[in-house]
């Protein structure tokens, strides 16, 4: 049987679509990214030791969002928000994007603030100001009004943005780590992992990122197989990376802020060659920014979809503006933000990003969208598989 | 006159109004049996030996009037078929439009005109200045083929039929250009390059209006999606091996009279780094010549900015030992270092300007006073610092690793220094951020701009950075969206 030629790019791609490759290169390289800046510190303040404990409960979580998520994506053809409007009605997807779109909003301030403070950190050796931070809204303001087919791209160069500094970081930085400093297991009670995790669940948005941007993404079968595992990659990674922070620090971990730029600096060789390491942090910072922009990027795409409107340039401005003076605000009560995020809020996180998303594929039950839903929808696949 | 009348005199006073130039020279004769004729043509783009002996001499001596009986009585008229066959010209055509025959007159070829005919012949004796078929300067190779293409797009559609023999191949002419009326020939290989990008390509081309086309440039700006962007969006060459080759995997290709430099698309920044050479030497040799390019080009673009960077805002970058010995040397400057590395960068590019545009050899010592004697005067005169002046001649010489990059990569390198000057590391990461981003959601003609890395198809990947065994490329790239995939079969 002669076989089919591939389609063409040019008619079928309409920028909203992401494949189970870019999804699964999402999960295991570009997720993680934003999991070792503050986190090992925080996870290292609750937990000590222990700090893998409430990093791997983290990573259940998230892995029980993504198992719903793809659960739903698998049994009915379309998102959580089009299967809400059949259900429901056309309100209530509204008023479910306008929730995610102001949760998003909110998420996305943490990170900003974590990213500034980094950057202080990793790239200047004396203070700059705010303002020396600002042109980061600007790539923000940008990304924002691309549509989901550029995260899908962005995850496609997450192996060379992030995998290989972040390997060349922990090679540089694994020689002075003394893993013994992780000994012995469980030596903090389990209450005291649990109420890390929890503080710690702003840091953990799988599934409160997924929900959205799966609305791009059409499920066909076996990607479970290559999704699944790509999570257990890049949860890997982030205990690799913990496990080496802990190892290197010891004791004053839970000082060690954005240890991400300075893990690697006591490398011997270093003394004679330079800060190296630096090259490959900042490598890695083009991942962090693009995965800061993230939450505002869907949070434009949850506003438009609101509005009904296609105003992504409009929105990403204003989006953007605001959280600048957010954060320029913010940035002076960083530590009370800090602490209001994750001592107050741990709930809002964990409504959003674990339990909605887990309730999804109870739309998909109720509505039946059993085989015969998910046969048409392989069929409406087969047509756009391959697509960017 | 929208058509030619049977009367030669009327004809003759059209075409002198029409066209009032004194480069439109007239030939008149006679035939055997005395029917009046004339040429027109355009002095110097003909071969008037060959009109003379093959048009006008067979014309002189032979009747050209017939019998036609008719009720009244027999009449003569003017035998249009003896014509044709009496001029010994393998191209020759009658047009009754005046519109096409002034076209073809000013194309180079020659009008002839019979008196009692309202039509004229056009007659194919063209015979214009072109140079020969020379090794493109631009785009030299040690192992290869030597052939560029030229000026003339006949010579250069030869050359591109020369290397594909196939049936398959289509060269379909356009006209652009309201007054230079260029001719833009269309190349495909039927049933390989995907059909829907070749009416894109043929329908933006329909959409120009313009009055002159001078270079293939302008069709490549005027085609473009965004035609703003630093990023070329159409690929170039100047090689019909090349040419062939890309036609060959699916693409379609441009050729503009008057411009030697052909046209491809849909094109992919990866293209870039790719050379004719690679396909001639062993895959070996070409990944490592490609990733030499690409770290050639990196450091390119950010060795300048990532220099000034190290000054002023982190000084770990460099061993403490360098550190010390530049800041020795640049201790007593009086420009800092991002003014300095603005300075000499400034300095480079008009240098590398300046000597293009100059003769050959006034170029060489333009060179050696430029380079050697200011350089090294600066730095005595403790202007200018040398680390400064290393890292922007290893920076020049680098970006020229990949000459088709060197105009954006200009661009890039002047953006970044900016940016790395004022915002220091941070800013600098953060533009290249803005770079990729910008370019990983780029599209041309709906092929991404970095595919096949973004999004990644597996397949074609054996020959982007990578380069494979000429065996393991048997399929066409997947981007062209081919519908005939297959290139090679491999017998095991």
């Amino acid at each position: 049987m002669k076989k089919q030629a591939p389609k063409s790019l040019t008619n079928k791609n309409n920028g909203t679509t992401i494949n189970a490759r870019q999804l699964s290169l999402f999960l295991a390289f570009f997720l993680p990214v934003g999991k070792i800046l503050e986190l090992p510190s925080l996870l290292a303040r609750g937990a000590g030791g222990d700090l893998l404990l409430p990093a791997f409960l983290g990573s259940l979580l998230e892995f029980a969002a993504l198992c719903a998520l793809l659960l739903f994506a698998a049994r009915s053809e379309q998102s959580v928000f089009e299967r809400l409007e059949n259900a429901v009605g056309k309100w209530a997807a509204r008023a479910l994007y306008g929730l995610y779109a102001a949760y998003l909003l909110c998420s996305s301030a943490l990170p900003i603030l974590d990213l500034e403070k980094f950057s202080h950190a990793a790239f200047s050796d004396t203070e700059p100001t705010f303002f020396s931070f600002t042109p980061f809204f600007i790539l923000s303001g940008f990304i924002c009004t691309k549509a989901f087919k550029s995260i899908g791209r962005c995850s496609d160069l997450s192996p060379a943005l992030f995998l290989i500094p972040f390997l060349g970081l922990i090679l540089l930085s694994v020689s002075e780590a003394d893993f013994s400093s992780l000994l012995p297991l469980f030596e903090k009670p389990f209450s005291s992992s649990a109420k890390t995790l929890l503080h710690a669940l702003p840091h953990f948005p799988a599934g409160g990122l997924l929900l959205p941007l799966m609305s791009g993404y059409k499920y066909e079968k076996g990607d479970a197989k290559k999704v699944l595992p790509a999570f257990g990659v890049g949860s890997l990674l982030f205990w690799v990376f913990l496990a080496v922070f802990y190892s290197v620090y010891g004791t004053t971990a839970a000082r060690e802020h954005y240890a991400l730029a300075k893990i690697a600096q006591y490398f011997p060789a270093l003394n004679w060659i330079g800060r190296i390491d630096l090259l490959l942090v900042y490598t890695l910072t083009i991942q962090l920014f693009f995965f800061t922009a993230l939450p505002l990027q869907l949070c434009t795409h949850c506003v438009c979809k609101t509005l009904e409107k296609p105003w992504q340039v409009l929105v990403s401005a204003a989006l953007n503006l605001a959280l600048f003076f957010a954060v320029l605000f913010l940035n002076r009560h960083y530590d009370n933000i800090y602490e209001f995020f994750t001592r107050s809020l741990w709930w809002v996180f964990l409504i959003f990003s674990t339990v909605l998303p887990l309730c999804a594929p109870l739309l998909a039950i109720k509505k039946g969208g059993g085989k015969a839903s998910t046969k048409a929808k392989k069929e409406e696949t087969q047509c756009t598989q391959k697509t960017p | 006159m929208k058509n030619f009348v049977n009367q030669l005199s009327e004809n003759r006073k059209f075409l002198e109004s029409a066209l009032p130039a004194e480069d439109i020279l007239y030939y008149a004769f006679s035939s055997a049996d005395g029917v009046e004729c004339f040429l027109a043509y355009a002095d110097g783009m003909v071969n008037k030996q060959l009109l003379g002996e093959l048009a006008a001499a067979p014309l002189q001596v032979t009747a050209l009037k017939r019998e036609k009986p008719q009720e009244d009585g027999t009449v003569y008229e003017v035998n249009a078929e003896l014509i044709a066959q009496t001029v010994l010209f393998p191209e020759i055509k009658e047009v009754e439009k005046t519109q096409d025959a002034l076209r073809e007159l000013l194309d180079g070829n020659t009008l002839l005109f019979v008196d009692g005919l309202a039509c004229a012949f056009v007659v194919g004796a063209k015979l214009l200045p072109v140079r020969a078929v020379t090794e493109p300067p631009t785009d030299v190779a040690v192992k290869g083929p030597r052939e560029g293409f030229i000026e003339d797009v006949k010579t250069n559609m030869i050359l591109v039929r020369k290397r594909l023999k196939a049936p398959e191949l289509k060269l379909q002419m356009q006209r652009v250009g309201r007054r230079s009326d260029t001719m833009v020939c269309v190349c495909y290989l039927e049933g390989i390059c995907n059909d829907e990008i070749r009416k894109e390509v043929e329908n933006r081309l329909k959409k120009i209006d313009i009055d002159v086309i001078p270079d293939s440039s302008y069709i490549a700006t005027l085609i473009s999606e965004r035609r703003h962007s630093i990023f070329r969006s159409v690929g170039t060459t100047e090689r019909p091996d090349v040419f062939a080759a890309k036609l060959a995997e699916g693409r379609v290709g441009l050729l503009v009279d008057g411009s030697p430099i052909a046209l491809t698309l849909p094109f992919a920044a990866v293209e870039d780094f790719q050379s004719n050479e690679d396909y001639y030497v062993s895959p070996f040799m070409a990944t490592i010549f490609r990733a030499l390019r690409l770290i050639s080009v990196l450091i390119a673009l950010i060795s300048p900015a990532l220099y000034v960077c190290s000054q002023l805002f982190k000084i770990q970058l460099l061993p403490l030992g360098l550190t010390l010995t530049i800041a020795e040397s640049t201790s007593r400057l009086p420009l800092s270092p991002s003014m300095e590395m603005f300075v000499v960068l400034f300095v480079l590019e008009v240098l590398k300007e300046a000597s293009i545009r100059m003769p050959k050899y006034v170029g060489m010592s333009l060179s050696v006073v430029g380079a050697l004697v200011l350089g090294e005067a600066a730095v005595s005169a403790g202007f200018l610092s040398t680390p400064t002046i290393i890292v922007v001649a290893f920076s020049g010489i680098c970006l020229y690793a990949v000459p088709n990059f060197v105009e954006t990569g200009s661009i890039l390198r002047w953006l970044f220094l900016i940016v790395g000057g004022s915002f220091g590391p941070f800013g600098l990461t953060l533009c290249i951020g803005f770079v990729l981003y910008y370019m990983l959601s780029a599209d041309n003609f709906s092929m991404p701009l970095l595919a096949p890395f973004a999004p990644m198809t597996r397949s074609d990947l054996k020959d982007a950075l990578v380069k494979y065994d000429i065996a393991a490329l048997s399929k066409r790239p997947t981007i062209f969206g081919s519908k005939n995939r297959t290139r090679m079969r491999v017998k095991k």
